[in-house]
């Protein structure tokens, strides 16, 4: 469960650098900050509820 | 054997014998007397000064040596007694007694409660359970120690410090101690008005003294703490067990912590040099490994640099950070307007513009500025108009005696000129660090400003940029 929500966390973040870099979209603090905290607070989330069961 | 056993075995040790006596008629203590006491005469004879305690040891047989006493024990004569004449509230009396002097003569063995270990509570716990040792160590709500330690380490440090003294120094209770029990809501609430009360008033003193070596010892705590914290989250340890424990997962954090830096270095200068793609790809590949690891063999070892790697990558990119134009400080002073160039570059460092002995001719004239890291400074003579589109990722744009900061800078002032005025259109973007529009230099020295705003389009008067017509300056962040 970890490994599979921090694997797309990690596939989002590259292709947002990715999508910047291409010129698809104009990446900004506004932007990454919300998508950076959601990425962490999932593998946070998912690890803790891992430990749990 | 506890107080709690003897209370039990006394009786039981006086019973064994007496099942050899014939019958419950013979109370040990009353041997001479054939009849033995009534229940009537056993209850004269209990009060507790008349017992010959000393003559009452456990250990010895009662029976056997028939020392004692004239008072027999609280279980015997309960049998005995006719029920209508056994007075129940005199039984406590009886056993009572009977506890006591057991408990407090036995001669070779120490009945008394183990000596008091100072000990990391596992029940009462925040961080590391110190607190709430302590508490339970001095007897008093470890919210104190808990309020005390916060106040050391806002002021100082000291608190952090010795936090992380205890936590190295201080063992950890075993797992089947028994559970400290909560406060009452009054007391708490009352030791925190009071301990709040002697922090007010031990503030100035407190901020007065310091520590010596605070200035060593304090960051070098912080680092354990976040070494600790940080292998917290990776592995899932705690600061628990003993202190070597406690200093090998501050030592693995803080490996953690340099390998990270390590790599989000590399991914940001990469990204920053003009390597995003490829950034982007090791990521996403980093991705599809850990995904898949997922169903095959787990590779978590993988997900913090991955993360980390991904995350520099993107401040990179979302403060526009591009180290083309190279290091260092770079000084232009262009003597006319042919050289003047229409782009200026740099990295990271510090580039200046100065235009003041540059004889520009009227109309537009259009520039660019580009920097990765640094400060940029235009200066312009009074006679210029200066038309400001400027993008800063994180950091501060000053135009004149007006500057708006923070994180996505976006200004844009964009006010009119006479046709006879050059008018000077810059159109900035600065990573990290800041873009400064004067007239001198020594403005830059002047801490008074005025926050761009939207209020002020439409407003010319005393924002430095005096050979415009009008402006209409705003800041979006």
């Amino acid at each position: 469960m970890p490994s599979i929500v921090a694997g797309i966390a990690v596939l989002a973040l590259g292709a947002v650098v990715l999508l910047d870099e291409t010129g698809v979209i104009e990446l900004s603090f506004g932007l990454l900050a919300p998508v950076a905290c959601a990425a962490a607070g999932a593998i946070l989330l998912a690890s803790g509820l891992a430990r749990r069961g | 054997m506890t107080t709690e056993d003897r209370q039990h075995d006394g009786p039981e040790e006086e019973r064994e014998p007496g099942a050899d006596e014939p019958s419950g008629e013979e109370p040990s203590g009353e041997e001479p007397t054939a009849e033995g006491p009534t229940g009537e005469e056993r209850t004269g004879e209990e009060p507790i000064a008349e017992e010959p305690t000393s003559e009452e040891p456990i250990s010895e047989e009662p029976i056997s040596e028939e020392p004692i006493s004239e008072e027999p024990t609280g279980e015997e004569p309960t049998a005995e007694e006719p029920p209508g004449e056994a007075p129940t509230a005199e039984k406590p009396t009886i056993e009572e007694p009977t506890a006591e002097e057991q408990t407090t003569e036995e001669p070779t063995q120490p009945l008394g409660p183990e000596p008091r270990r100072l000990l990391r509570s596992r029940s009462n716990r925040v961080i590391g359970g110190v607190c709430g040792g302590l508490g339970r160590y001095f007897n008093v709500d470890p919210i104190m120690f808990r309020i005390g330690a916060i106040a050391l380490a806002l002021v100082g440090g000291a608190g952090l410090l010795l936090y992380l003294a205890a936590l190295l120094l201080i063992p950890r209770e075993s797992a089947d101690a028994p559970a400290q029990p909560p406060i009452e809501g009054r007391n708490r609430t009352l030791t925190i008005v009071v301990v709040g009360l002697v922090l007010l008033v031990a503030w100035p003193f407190l901020l007065g003294g310091g520590l010596i070596g605070a200035g060593i010892l304090v960051p070098v705590a912080f680092l354990v703490a976040i070494g600790v914290l940080v292998w917290w989250i990776v592995s899932g340890e705690g600061p628990s067990g003993n202190a070597g424990d406690v200093a090998r997962r501050a030592a693995l954090g803080i490996g953690v912590l340099i390998l990270c830096g390590v790599i989000a270095l590399g991914g940001a200068w990469a990204a920053a040099a003009g390597g995003g793609v490829v950034v982007g790809v090791i990521v996403i590949a980093s991705g599809v490994a850990i995904l898949g690891g997922a169903f095959v063999r787990p590779v978590r070892w993988l997900i913090l640099p991955a993360l980390t790697l991904a995350l520099s990558a993107a401040a990179v990119a979302a403060a526009g950070i591009d180290l083309d134009g190279g290091v260092g400080d770079k000084l232009y002073r262009p003597a006319s307007a042919i050289d003047l160039r229409d782009r200026y570059e740099l990295g990271i460092g510090e580039l200046e513009l100065d235009l003041r002995d540059t004889d520009l001719p009227a109309g537009d004239r259009p520039l660019q500025i580009d920097l990765g890291v640094g400060e940029a400074r235009l200066i312009v003579p009074e006679d210029v108009c200066v038309v400001t589109d400027a993008d800063v990722g994180v950091g501060v744009v000053r135009i004149f005696d007006r500057d708006s900061g923070g994180v996505d800078v976006d200004v844009l002032d964009e006010p009119g000129a006479r046709p006879d005025t050059t008018r000077l259109i810059v159109n900035a973007d600065v990573g990290l660090g800041a873009l400064n529009v004067v007239h001198n230099p020594d403005e830059l020295r002047n801490g008074l400003h005025r926050d761009f705003d939207n209020d002020f389009q439409g407003s010319f008067a005393g924002d430095g940029n005096a050979a415009c017509l009008g402006t209409n300056a705003s800041a979006r962040e």
